[in-house]
């Protein structure tokens, strides 16, 4: 078999650069302007007003998963190439767990805050102590 | 300097815990000196202490996990004793101070220190060589990993002899647990215990994830993979996935406890419930980390003792997947009565009563795999229809506690307790045992005993019915767990069938000891001379028993599904083996005492931190990190096994099963 | 391509290079080793979510005292940020470097990954005091407790890297670019970039979502 052709059968380690000298050092520095950007974004539009009030942490939200995914594939090189498979399948079950943990946990810690929150005789008790 | 450490820490005015503690140095010091004495020292440290080979480190965590299951059931029987005397007007033998502490050490030795080890000991003795590989991705982090769990398991039973367990029950719940009202050093010692060995376990999911998917035989795809391979896999992800929300729980409980700090106090805003909550999404994933497991053993041994392949592979694959899956949707049917409201319960309860559908086609499979097969009745099918039997009933009970109306008036009542004892030792207790002695001659050369692994099972079989079916009487009729005094005398009837069916199962576990020993007496009339004695399909059966060091002398080429059985037939029908291979030298990773020492470090900042002694946790931090730094220096990593030893080994098991090919059975 | 040509075979020395559909056996352990240090920063993404549920949980339960919009400080957030996305970015350099075998390079790239790790660290320390001093440490309420646990526990997992570069750097010199070094620089490297993963999560939900006006 060929050297491309066993080349292309490698599988990738997760963070293993892919090809030459300058590619690498490209997508590093692409990588960094793109996160950079981001990041300025973000911190704009956590001070501005003039964006719609509930929108502006809906835009946080996308603006930090898409720097997330800036630095998944330009720092730590994840693709949806063939070889990158195992990386990218752990990484989206990764994912599914966070979001179950993360979701679920708001989802039912609110409804409890709102159910089992103090009574009112008891607010009452701790506002007339405290 | 000693923290808080003092003299009034051994429990001299409390004769249980006192004799207890007595009784086991004696038997700890009597086992070092008879081993010191036999000159036994080198062997252990050489062959199990310092072992990175992945079937030393599977027996080791057995062991452990046995060891464990006495104590475990010591508590038991303990605590049947005490609610079967403390009926009305007397009050039994036990104060609640103590009770609760027994019940707490009961259930979490039971869970992270019997369950946990050995069914880990399954995955790390076999999996490797049903994958025809040499040992795990990571054989040294493997061994650090048995060390860190033996750390918690040293530990918690410090504790006996050292101070006081906790007494909140085995998950620990604030605000019970917070330092206002458990103050003393009880939840110290449960906390830091499961933490250490927490690490431990997170490590081995790592390795065990790693090595399936990335080191399988040459043409072993993932559809080719034995299905406890494939259980395998599905746990230990569920591992990787639930055990970190552990750690980070007990954490902050910690924190709170230490520092001061507000995650779950009364006061300063805390909110207990959030503990309930994140506690349980580690909890639920944590019973199919057991169960899942424990389903691949039942799938290799029904599929063996039929004589047929396992009905339906690709739909077991996916009702494992499904499993792992769904198991982490249905955490909130916990605490259905915490509060969340109708529509939040509803969801969850929903989602657990759809996790029974992929375990049952697994139920459905088991049994047309037996039906139309050649069934054998050996001590593993026992196990494995007693199985069937008494887990379908537990599961059915379960999906009635899914119902939230239904768990209302249920919740943590003795019927819960009848439920999750009866899958778990109807699921995993059972699988163990039909493991155990299904894969004993692999690992050591000879069967066990028949005759007496019968009857152990119809101990465990009659004395759980005996056990455990009065209890879902007594939950239906309002008695709550963890009760140290029955107030309803008409309840007498009822524990006292318990308390007999306690002394059945004890009586099996005794019988699996004394089966232990007889059969290394008598194994000469059990030797497993070709290293197939059960007619096995999968690729541990092609070694000799045990197998040598490396595994396979070459790692076998794979072509099909059942890679072991369709070899054996093709060398049956042709009257002759594959060709001999090209040896060669082949490395192995060297042993390393890295792990017993780093344990050794875990167990003394452990200590340290639980008695308040901060420049020994210190200490023993810094030299945990510094073995690390000395382990990374190292420049060995390998030895080499020569090709001529390979050779010479190989061509033994080549000469024994070129015999057998003359008496073995012909396909059909 | 593999590289040694080794005359034993191992479980994973001198293995295949395969796409893990498991066809040629094993894979290397260059691959093998970097994969399973991947599933581990998984599994601690798992535990900062739990931290970071708790978080939101815990928002709000402020027990009287100082909530986030009094508490944070943008200018020092944003220098933290820069501090240790630009360490990213290095430690990117140094992996360049470590894979064309140039030590000075490496050594250099390194040095300046763990100093600016290091003033990532001493703005977040300095931050800490600061908020200790006037009464907000992490006792004084659940909110607290959890912020200082959810940037704390970043702030070790960070001050563990920071060991973990001089041991490398310690390693790189002693040992050079040996194939089990190699390796676990690439692990240093998963880990140093997945804790600027963490580090955007916290910066958007801590700091900037807490202190909108």
């Amino acid at each position: 078999m060929s050297e491309h052709e066993r080349e292309e059968l490698m599988d990738v380690a997760p963070g293993a650069p892919h090809d030459s000298l300058m590619s690498e050092t490209l997508s590093y520095i692409v990588g960094l302007g793109l996160a950079l950007l981001l990041t300025g974004v973000s911190f704009w539009v956590a001070s501005t007003s003039s964006i719609w009030g509930p929108g502006v942490a809906m835009g946080l939200v996308v603006l930090a998963i898409a720097q997330m995914g800036v630095h998944l594939v330009f720092f730590l090189h994840i693709t949806s190439g063939p070889d990158n498979t195992n990386n990218v399948l752990a990484l989206a079950f990764g994912v599914l767990i966070v979001f179950l943990v993360m979701i679920g946990t708001i989802w039912i810690m609110g409804h409890m805050n709102v159910n089992m929150g103090p009574m009112p005789e008891l607010t009452n008790l701790q506002m007339q102590r405290g | 300097m000693f923290g808080r450490l003092t003299w009034e820490a051994i429990p001299l005015t409390e004769p249980i815990p006192l004799i207890t503690s007595l009784v086991v140095i004696l038997a700890i010091g009597a086992a070092v000196v008879w081993v010191t004495v036999k000159g036994w020292w080198p062997y252990l440290w050489n062959e199990y202490i310092t072992s990175t080979d992945h079937k030393r480190i599977g027996i080791m965590y057995f062991v452990l996990g046995l060891v464990m299951l006495i104590r475990g059931f010591a508590d038991a029987i303990m605590m049947r004793a005490q609610q079967m005397f403390a009926v009305g007007a007397s009050q039994g033998y036990l104060p609640p101070e103590h009770y609760n502490q027994i019940f707490t050490a009961h259930g979490t030795i039971m869970i992270f220190f019997v369950a946990m080890p050995l069914v880990i000991s399954f995955m790390n003795f076999v999996v490797p060589l049903q994958l025809g590989v040499r040992d795990v991705a990571f054989p040294t982090m493997n061994n650090v990993s048995f060390w860190l769990t033996a750390s918690g398991v040293l530990l918690t039973n410090l504790s006996l002899f050292i101070g006081e367990y906790a007494r909140t029950g085995w998950l620990g719940f604030p605000p019970l647990s917070e330092q206002q009202f458990s103050p003393g050093v009880g939840v110290d010692y449960y906390l830091v215990a499961l933490q250490i060995a927490g690490v431990g376990t997170v490590l081995t999911a790592v390795n065990f994830v790693t090595t399936i998917l990335k080191t399988r035989a040459p043409g072993m795809s993932y559809l080719r993979m034995p299905v406890f391979c494939w259980t395998t896999l599905a746990a230990n992800l569920l591992i990787l996935a639930a055990f970190p929300v552990l750690t980070a729980t007990y954490a902050m409980l910690m924190l709170d406890r230490y520092l001061g700090f507000h995650f779950f106090t009364n006061d300063g805003g805390g909110n207990s419930m959030l503990y309930m909550n994140l506690i349980w999404v580690w909890g639920h994933p944590e019973v199919y980390i057991l169960i899942l497991p424990a389903f691949g053993i039942y799938s290799e041994v029904v599929s063996t003792f039929s004589g047929k392949p396992l009905f339906g592979y690709r739909s077991m694959v996916f009702a494992t997947l499904a499993i792992c899956i769904i198991s982490f949707c249905v955490w909130l049917h916990h605490f259905f009565t915490m509060g969340a409201g109708a529509d939040v319960n509803a969801i969850f309860g929903i989602a657990s009563m759809i996790i029974a559908v992929p375990t049952g086609v697994k139920i459905f499979n088991w049994l047309f795999t037996m039906y139309g097969g050649r069934v054998r009745f050996n001590v593993p099918m026992y196990w494995t229809i007693g199985f069937m039997l008494t887990f379908v009933i537990g599961g059915l009970t379960g999906v009635l506690l899914a119902m939230p109306p239904v768990d209302f008036l249920v919740h943590n009542s003795l019927f819960l307790i009848a439920h999750f004892h009866q899958v778990i030792i109807g699921g995993v207790v059972f699988a163990i045992m039909a493991g155990y002695t299904y894969w004993f001659p692999k690992a050591f050369g000879f069967t066990l005993d028949e005759r007496l692994g019968k009857a152990i099972f119809w101990c465990w079989f009659i004395g759980f019915h005996l056990a455990f079916m009065p209890l879902y009487v007594l939950g239906f009729w309002g008695g709550t767990r963890r009760l140290q005094h029955i107030a309803d005398p008409t309840w007498q009837p009822w524990l006292d069938v318990a308390f007999v069916g306690a002394l059945l199962i004890g009586l099996g576990i005794v019988l699996t000891v004394v089966q232990l020993l007889y059969s290394i007496k008598t194994r000469d009339r059990r030797l497993d001379t070709t290293g197939d004695p059960w007619d096995g399909r999968t690729l541990e059966w092609l070694t000799l028993s045990p197998p040598p060091h490396f595994n396979f002398a070459v790692l076998p080429d794979v072509h099909g599904e059942e890679a072991y059985w369709t070899r054996k037939q093709t060398a049956l029908r042709e009257e002759k083996l594959i060709e001999e291979p090209d040896y060669k030298a082949i490395e192995m990773p060297v042993n390393t005492p890295t792990g017993v020492i780093v344990a050794f470090f875990a167990s003394l900042c452990g200590f340290a931190l639980i008695w308040y002694i901060w420049w020994l946790a210190i200490v023993g931090l810094v030299g945990a990190f510094a073995v690390l730094v000395w382990y990374a220096w190292r420049d060995e990593h390998e030895h080499i096994i020569p090709a001529d030893e390979v050779a010479q080994l190989e061509r033994e098991r080549r000469r024994i099963r070129k015999e057998q090919i003359q008496t073995w059975p012909r396909p059909a | 391509m593999t590289g040694v040509e080794t005359p034993a075979v191992g479980l994973t020395h001198g293995a295949s290079e395969d796409t893990g559909l498991g066809h040629r056996g094993p894979e290397s352990k260059s691959i093998v080793v970097p994969y399973g240090f991947w599933l581990f920063v998984l599994s601690d993404m798992v535990l900062f979510s739990a931290l970071f549920a708790t978080y939101a949980t815990l928002a709000h339960a402020t027990d009287g005292g100082p909530a986030s919009n009094e508490l944070f400080d943008r200018t020092l957030v944003a220098i933290e940020t820069i501090a240790l996305l630009l360490s990213s970015f290095v430690c990117g350099l140094a992996m360049i470097a470590a894979r064309r075998r140039n030590l000075i390079w490496t050594q250099i790239w390194l040095l300046v990954t763990g100093l600016l790790g290091a003033v990532f660290l001493g703005i977040e320390l300095y931050e800490f005091a600061m908020m200790i001093g006037e009464g907000a440490g992490p006792q004084r309420s659940a909110f607290l407790s959890a912020f200082f646990t959810l940037v704390g526990c970043h702030g070790a997992h960070v001050t563990a890297g920071l060991l973990w570069i001089g041991t490398m750097m310690a390693q790189f010199w002693a040992k050079g670019f040996q194939p089990h070094i190699m390796r676990r620089m690439m692990c240093l490297s998963i880990f140093w970039h997945a804790l600027d993963i963490i580090w955007v999560a916290i910066f958007t939900i801590v700091y900037l979502m807490g202190t909108l006006p």
